[in-house]
């Protein structure tokens, strides 16, 4: 079934999904008999059983025999999805509410204080005059996918066919979803390497994956290659990758993208590749799998417009990837959003035709924020990780005496009057991320000054 | 690398629509078939989505003011209270709101009833969060069940029930009665309703679109979904949201944040004068539409389809083959484009259900839908096209 404009509805046809998974949904009515809201949720979560490695979230072998009840009469149901355990409030925002009612500086969230350039825009205010207000094609105006096929040639080299192996969502959250959702079945197993961005594990679980994670280290975050070699087998699905990534900073070198490469080429896994920091590589070129020997086939590149152009509430990404991979991503999007952002994506595609001169200023602009916050942070007393890329840094702030990340984020904000984001929360064992908080450099240099100075005046080793 | 597509997608075969839409392009056809508008968005929203972006509102927010607005036209229209600080999620459009919905309360294997005819997406979110569709059928003419009818559709393993009023395709407006008897239902077998209210605003004849949610006991088990789209003719803005009790609204944004994480910034910033625009918007809205909506009727009418059923909201008609006509309705929608130059759609897309005895066999293959929600210029080039094709008795035939 393909949804395409103008045509919405399609001849019904039943496809098979699978549906080996339990019912819970009578185990759900014996909850609710009789449970506030708030302690059916804890109670919920007491049955999942605790993390591992590798898990999924989809089966429990801890259900019990439901009993149901329907003669006590039941207060408002709060009958969740199970798939909620891994969907709970972000720490963003809790961290941005302790913020704003302590004044701080919010150095935590990944979005800029300034605004994307004029140019962009005024693209978008045009495509609004000009009527372009209705519903695009699911899959994107044609304009944006030819732009977005046309950069990434320049970048890597390969040829795409924008009709077929390009798809536009609301931004990369979305594409990553719809790559996930149309292409991991109940129980794949998918490589990710922790720490990663929240949603990717949140939507594996959704998609009922099995994942198998494997940690980055300090001080480099390297890829621990026999350890990957070992997790990876004829039954992997995909790998997951970020490059350049969050929140470390890291970038894959051309030798860890060729061993994954290689091990995909051997067991036929998929690689799903999550670039929106491509245009923000610093130390090192920016790699993409797609464009390793091979390689195009089976990868899924994903990226948009948020980071490279400052507009990250526009919400326009895109997936790039072959014909048959291209149809499950565009499946799933065309179910979870239908269409994307109209006036934003003719905008998008002026931005993406853009000289190479803005990437070169985008580039210098940050290094001169991230010279101020790496030096700052130096000074200050933290262990500051290098960062090859993205607008994020990685520190231990252990010589600071605090037994966890949360609580040194905690009395950084309340003590001293900036934010910063605990990393436990892009592990799936937080006791691995506990030493790290990550500092973005996304604001404009007074922010960034202002900030050092306060950790400088206030902020003491114990 | 065949192998590596999901199951789901290696089941789903190039559609017949998909042929037709092509068709419909290649020889220019005058649209009726797609549910947008193809005259402008309302000015001052236009103006105030451009001075958001001069604005600098472009980066990841939620419009709190939204909730607000949307909170005070729900009292005020309906008498349901809700809490602007918790109970609402706003999402990439209705779609977006409705997917995570079904997300938040929908675990493998669990029921969600639909009637049918249906949106085709509905179908689509839920099994790909494992649920299993179940359909209830409406029967032709006049779209209707029958109450007794309706619970037996329900099991214990029934989630949730799927309510589109004002109705695609059909143009049904669900009425009290038939609310009533859906809200006895969900409330006895402890499910939850799930509405899509997006033609919340275009109904006719004096009719009145109802909330399931202002039914007695129905807004603690009710997720409303609804968005600007359609009442605003900004389809392309993907405003829409959600509006639950708090800790439903709290599930639901959760999924949302993972598969969008915000809904785009500028056009939340012109949501609010959306919602703020005067009685005198929503008058114009439905007087306009309604005048569309007699105008493609009649017309319809002349040219030989049985318009047994007159919609009552939304901006479709779903008009009944000519009695003579012996071609199925993709058929006869293929001839339309091909020969009269008018797209529209087939109905079989909507049907999921085997009919009725007492309904015939064949009337899911019988109903064109036409949107009339187009300009005035628009619809009468339309007309003047199929009159080109009428045989003796002035009815359209191929």
């Amino acid at each position: 079934m393909i949804l395409s404009s103008p045509f919405t509805a399609s001849v019904a046809h039943h496809y098979e999904m699978p549906l080996s998974l339990r019912s819970f949904t009578s185990l759900n009515r014996a909850l609710l008999s009789s449970s506030s809201p708030s302690s059916l949720l804890l109670r919920r979560s007491s049955l999942v059983p605790t993390m591992a490695a590798s898990t999924t979230t989809t089966v429990s072998s801890t259900d019990a025999a439901p009993q149901l009840n329907q003669s006590t009469p039941s207060p408002p149901p709060v009958q969740v999805a199970k798939r909620l355990e891994k969907f709970k409030t972000t720490i963003f925002t809790q961290m941005s509410s302790l913020a704003i009612k302590h004044n701080a500086i919010n150095l935590g969230q990944g979005f800029p204080n300034f605004d994307g350039p004029d140019f962009v825009k005024d693209a978008a205010i045009e495509a609004i005059k000009a009527g372009k207000n209705q519903y695009a094609r699911g899959y994107g105006v044609p304009d944006l996918n030819s732009a977005i096929a046309s950069r990434f040639q320049k970048d890597t080299g390969l040829i795409v066919d924008p009709e077929k192996e390009v798809t536009v969502t609301s931004g990369c959250t979305e594409a990553i979803a719809a790559t996930i959702l149309g292409l991991v079945n109940p129980g794949d197993e998918v490589v990710l390497f922790a720490p990663f961005y929240d949603s990717y594990e949140a939507v594996l679980s959704m998609a009922g994956a099995n994942i198998k994670c494997i940690t980055l280290r300090p001080p480099d975050f390297a890829v621990p290659l026999e350890e990957l070699k070992s997790v990876v087998s004829a039954n992997t699905k995909a790998i997951m990758i970020n490059t350049p990534h969050n929140p470390t900073g890291k970038m894959f070198t051309r030798e860890e993208l060729e061993f994954i490469a290689q091990l995909c080429k051997e067991n036929d896994v998929l690689v799903f590749t999550d670039e929106v920091y491509d245009k923000l590589s610093f130390e090192m070129d920016h790699i993409s799998m797609a464009s390793l020997p091979g390689m195009f086939n089976r990868t899924v590149t994903l990226n948009s417009l948020g980071k490279t152009f400052s507009l990250t509430g526009w919400k326009i990404g895109w997936a790039v990837a072959p014909p048959h991979l291209t149809w499950g991503v565009r499946q799933a999007h065309s179910f979870l959003t239908f269409a994307t952002s109209t006036p934003m994506q003719f905008a998008a595609a002026t931005a993406l035709q853009t000289s190479d001169s803005y990437y070169e200023e985008l580039k210098r602009d940050y290094l001169a924020k991230k010279a101020i916050l790496v030096e700052g942070l130096e000074a200050v007393g933290f262990v500051v990780y290098p960062s090859s890329g993205t607008y994020f840094v990685v520190v231990d702030h252990t010589p600071f005496g605090f037994e966890n990340d949360v609580a040194f984020c905690e009395h950084l904000i309340e003590e001293v009057g900036v934010v910063a984001i605990p990393t436990s929360v892009f592990y799936l064992n937080p006791e691995e991320g506990k030493n790290l908080v990550r500092f973005t450099f996304c604001k404009d240099e007074a922010t960034l000054r202002g900030a050092v100075e306060r950790m400088k005046h206030k902020l003491r080793k114990r | 690398m065949e192998g590596k597509v999901s199951r789901a997608s290696r089941k789903l075969e190039a559609s017949p629509i998909q042929e037709l839409s092509q068709l419909a392009q290649t020889c220019r056809a005058i649209n009726l078939a797609e549910g947008f508008p193809d005259f402008p968005a309302p000015p001052h929203l236009k103006a105030a989505a451009l001075s958001a972006i001069t604005g600098d509102f472009n980066q990841y927010r939620h419009v709190q003011g939204i909730c607000h607005l949307l909170a005070t036209q729900m009292k005020g229209r309906h008498g349901i209270a809700v809490n602007a600080l918790s109970d609402f999620v706003i999402c990439c459009g209705q779609s977006e709101a409705f997917a995570a919905s079904i997300f938040a309360i929908v675990d493998p294997g669990d029921e969600v009833l639909l009637f049918d005819p249906a949106y085709e997406t509905y179908e689509s979110c839920i099994l790909l969060a494992g649920g299993i569709p179940v359909y209830v059928p409406l029967s032709p003419p006049d779209w209707s069940f029958k109450k007794d009818e309706l619970m037996k559709y329900f099991t214990s393993r029934t989630k949730a029930l799927v309510l589109n009023s004002p109705h695609n395709p059909t143009g049904k407006v669900f009425t009290r009665d038939e609310l009533e008897t859906i809200c006895e239902a969900c409330k006895i077998m402890e499910c939850f309703a799930i509405t899509d209210e997006v033609y919340e605003y275009i109904t006719y004849d004096r009719e009145l679109h109802i909330s399931l949610a202002s039914l007695p006991g129905m807004q603690e088990r009710t997720i409303i979904t609804s968005s600007l789209s359609k009442t605003f003719s900004v389809t392309g803005w993907r405003i829409g949201w959600a509006c639950a009790p708090a800790n439903i609204a709290s599930a639901i944004r959760n999924i949302h944040v993972k598969i969008t994480d915000s809904a785009p910034a500028p056009f939340q910033e012109a949501a609010l004068t959306a919602l703020q625009s005067p009685p005198d918007y929503y008058c114009s809205l439905r007087t306009e539409y309604e005048a569309r909506r007699d105008y493609v009727v009649q017309i319809l009418s002349v040219l030989g389809f049985q318009v047994r059923f007159k919609p009552k909201g939304s901006v479709f008609i779903f008009a009944e083959l000519p009695d003579h006509c012996e071609l199925s309705d993709i058929e006869f929608v293929k001839k339309l484009i091909e020969k009269a130059g008018v797209a529209a759609v087939p109905g079989c897309g909507f049907f999921h259900t085997t009919p009725q005895p007492q309904d015939g066999e064949k009337y899911q293959r019988r109903y064109i839908r036409f949107a009339f929600c187009k300009s005035g210029e628009t619809l009468s080039a339309a007309r003047q096209k199929m009159e080109q094709c009428v045989n003796e008795d002035g009815q359209l035939s191929f």
